[in-house]
Formats: C-alpha cells, sequence, structure tokens
C-alpha cells in the first residue's frame, strides 16, 4: 500500500501542476478576447481636435521653459497683452499667471491652425515649440495684482446681482441636472486640470466670446470635448453672467486686488 | 505531498480568484490592465484609435450589432447625451481620460466602470423607452457630484437605422 502510493506520487504531482498551468493560461485567454480590435467597415473622417496631447515629452518640453528668454521674446506681445500681462482692450486676454501648459497648448493650436484667429496665427508662425514654453514660463511668473500705473482693461463693471448670483451659483456648484461641473473644480482655486486656464483675472469679453465660440463650435481645439460640452448645455444669459462675474475680479482664486 | 499540493492549488484559486474580479482599488479583473500596447493611452485618446471625437456616439457593426463609444473625463461624458434603441441589444465600450469613474444608467439595472488604460465592454438591452440620467458613482475630483450624462431610449421603430460610418448622439451639433 505505502509502496503503492509513493510510486503514484510523481505521476499524479504531475496531473496537479497541468491543472494549475492550465488555471494560470485562462487569464490569457480573456485579454486576447478584450483586446481584439473591432473590425470596422467604414470609418468616418477622423478629426483630431488639437496635436497637443499630454504626454510625457510634452510636459518636459513646458517645464523647460526659461522665463529670462521669455522676457525678452514677450515685447512683441506687449502691444496687445500689456506690459505686465494685463491688456487695455477686454477684448484681448490677461495673460498675467496663466497657465503653463494651456499656454502652451494654444500656442500650439494657433500653429497648426486647430484654433483660429486672424492675429494670433500669424503671430505664433513666428514662435517654437521652445518659444512658447519659455514665454510660458514667463507669463506663469507675472503677478496677478493690482497696479495703480499700468492701463488696464481688467476689473470691469459689476455685474447686475441677478446675473451675479447666477454666475456664483455656476462657478462653485455648478448645475448637476443639466451635467454642468463647476467651474472652480477645472479653472481653481478648488482643482485643476491639464490644460484648463485660471480664470480669475480674465478679461469679461474674452471669457464670453470663447464661450460663444465653444457653444457653437467656432472654437474646437478642447481635447475630448470637454469645454464644448459644457459651454453647449449654458443658456446665453450664463454664459454672460459667469463672464461678467470673473471680469468684474469677483471670480474666486488667486487675490486680484 | 499531496496535501501540500492540494494547499498550493488551493492558494493559487483563491489568488486568481481575487485578480479577475478586482484589481488594486478598480474593480476590473487585472487582464483589463494588460492589453500590451494596444490599451488605449488615457493621454492620446483624441489622435488615434477607436475614442477620437468623430467616432463617439452610437454606432453600427458590419454585422448590424450597436456599439456605443464613450469616454469619461474630469467633469463630463462624452457624449453628453446618447440615444439608443430600446428592445435591441447594444455594447458599450468605455474608457476614461483620466481617474476612474462609475456610470449607471438611472432607473435600469445597468451600471459600467470606466477606467483609464482600459476599455470596459458590456452589452445591454433597454426593455423600455425613455429618459435616464447618467450619474458618477466613483467619486472622480471636485465637481464628481455634478458629473451626469443621458441616455435617450427611443421606440425601435423611431431609430432610424445607421448609415455605414455615422455616428449617432442626441447632442446639439
Amino acid at each position: 500500500m505505502n509502496h503503492a502510493s509513493q510510486a503514484a506520487g510523481p505521476r499524479s504531482g504531475a496531473r496537479w501542476l497541468g491543472a494549475l498551468l492550465l488555471l494560470l493560461s485562462i487569464p490569457l485567454l480573456f485579454s486576447e478576447k478584450d483586446s481584439s480590435p473591432q473590425p470596422e467597415n467604414s470609418e468616418p473622417p477622423v478629426r483630431v481636435p488639437s496635436d497637443v496631447a499630454w504626454t510625457g515629452e510634452t510636459l518636459t518640453i513646458i517645464s523647460s521653459g526659461d522665463a529670462f528668454r521669455g522676457l525678452l521674446l514677450a515685447r512683441r506681445c506687449n502691444h496687445c497683452h500689456g506690459e505686465e500681462g494685463f491688456s487695455s482692450v477686454p477684448a484681448f486676454p490677461n495673460l498675467a499667471g496663466e497657465d503653463r501648459l494651456s499656454f502652451w497648448k494654444q500656442m500650439q493650436d494657433f500653429r497648426s491652425g486647430k484654433r483660429t484667429s486672424p492675429v494670433m496665427q500669424v503671430i505664433a508662425e513666428g514662435f517654437s515649440a521652445r518659444d512658447a514654453a519659455d514665454l510660458a514660463a514667463y507669463y506663469s511668473m507675472l503677478p496677478t495684482t493690482s497696479d495703480p500705473q499700468d492701463n488696464r482693461a481688467f476689473p470691469q463693471a459689476m455685474p447686475d446681482p441677478s446675473r451675479a448670483s447666477m454666475a456664483i451659483r455656476l462657478i462653485v456648484f455648478g448645475d448637476g441636472q443639466r451635467g454642468i461641473p463647476p467651474c472652480q473644480s477645472c479653472h481653481g482655486p478648488v482643482s485643476y486640470v491639464k490644460g484648463a486656464p485660471p480664470l480669475a483675472t480674465q478679461n469679461a469679453n474674452y471669457l464670453q466670446q470663447q464661450l460663444e465660440h465653444f457653444s457653437n463650435g467656432n472654437r474646437s481645439n478642447d481635447i475630448n470635448v470637454r469645454m464644448r460640452s459644457i459651454a453647449r448645455q449654458l443658456t446665453a444669459d450664463e454664459r454672460t453672467a459667469v463672464s461678467e462675474y470673473y471680469g468684474a475680479g469677483l471670480g474666486p482664486g488667486v487675490s486680484s486686488r | 505531498m499531496k496535501k501540500k499540493i492540494g494547499f498550493v492549488a488551493g492558494v493559487t484559486l483563491v489568488g486568481l480568484a481575487l485578480l479577475s474580479t478586482r484589481f488594486y482599488m478598480v474593480d476590473l479583473p487585472v487582464w483589463h490592465f494588460l492589453g500590451g500596447g494596444k490599451a488605449p493611452d488615457p493621454a492620446t485618446l483624441h489622435l488615434a484609435g477607436e475614442f477620437v471625437e468623430s467616432n463617439l456616439g452610437a454606432a453600427e457593426d458590419p454585422s448590424g450589432s450597436l456599439t456605443v463609444r464613450m469616454i469619461a473625463q474630469q467633469f463630463v461624458f462624452v457624449p453628453q447625451c446618447i440615444v439608443v434603441p430600446a428592445g435591441v441589444p447594444v455594447t458599450f465600450r468605455i474608457t476614461s481620460a483620466d481617474a476612474v469613474h462609475k456610470l449607471s444608467f438611472l432607473g435600469t439595472d445597468y451600471g459600467l466602470k470606466a477606467a483609464p488604460g482600459a476599455v470596459t465592454e458590456a452589452t445591454f438591452t433597454f426593455a423600455k423607452a425613455g429618459e435616464f440620467k447618467i450619474p458618477c458613482h466613483e467619486f472622480c475630483g471636485a465637481g464628481h457630484y455634478a458629473m451626469r450624462g443621458h441616455l435617450k431610449v427611443v421606440p425601435r421603430d423611431q431609430f432610424a437605422s445607421l448609415l455605414p460610418g455615422e455616428r449617432r448622439t442626441c447632442e446639439p451639433r
């Protein structure tokens, strides 16, 4: 009896091993099935919103920007965007305190024509990816505090109280019923998402114009249709309210006064 | 000897069961993450592959079945409004561009998990027509509670068959 079981030992061990190997191969079978590409007979024309993707290489290029070189390059931007990054014309964006990633992405999109602007597309032609990173480093360092010496359009007229309450509700709480997330959950100061610029010191006219362009599809360089989906849900009145509120310097964020 | 092998086999079985149902914080089998380069990179979804923005929404496969492709991202679902016919099996393929999201079709028995770097696929048949909300059920960041999509289930005869290459959503364009 004892002798017999000893003789059967190695063979039953091999059987166990075989069973284990079979069990281990089950996941491999599943992984092949899951990752098999879906056959498609007809692909729609691929629309790429922006050539920029937040990969490691992109982030390395942006973070290696040299702010001093940016200061020298920025002399070309001063005429419209102001000496200290605050524009004197409310339709032009303020660049002081701008997020590096969003600045760089917009410059690349102007260059590749993914974002259209008769003025900026021509200017962005003259800046390489490295120049844009330098400018981004410079503008992200500029303070957003007020300066009485400077001619800036920034804190604009106070909004109508009824529109202001509409704006603060959207900025702080959003509207869950319609799928509108709060502005401050991506544009700060509560949390930031890659490529979302801070809005606390942005001009009202510029903001409203961009929201309109996002909602009617004139501007479509946002990655994965994020901003277009949100702007489409907002009513025209709400787009005005939010822009006015930020433009009056009331928006949550870095102190502007 | 036999007992030892049995013990090892038991431990392996329990381990496999754990791995196959949940992986780290994501309730997805571990092999969803073993795509080996085929799984979409969350950072470059918009450049190429099946989740480019022109390929999102309901599409008809060569076999005639309906596939809905979606992206979940902080803090919107794209497309935000999807339309499908009732009483027909619909395959959902969803991935995430950042954090882990979980959506349920409120009022139905169905739900899905969306994880970055993995495609979750499931086939559902919606019995009754109606409008359903799609809230996010996994905390994904500051705007999580306002993250909501819409599902419109229309009677089968009202859902005109899709042209080859056509992608359908109920979003205003």
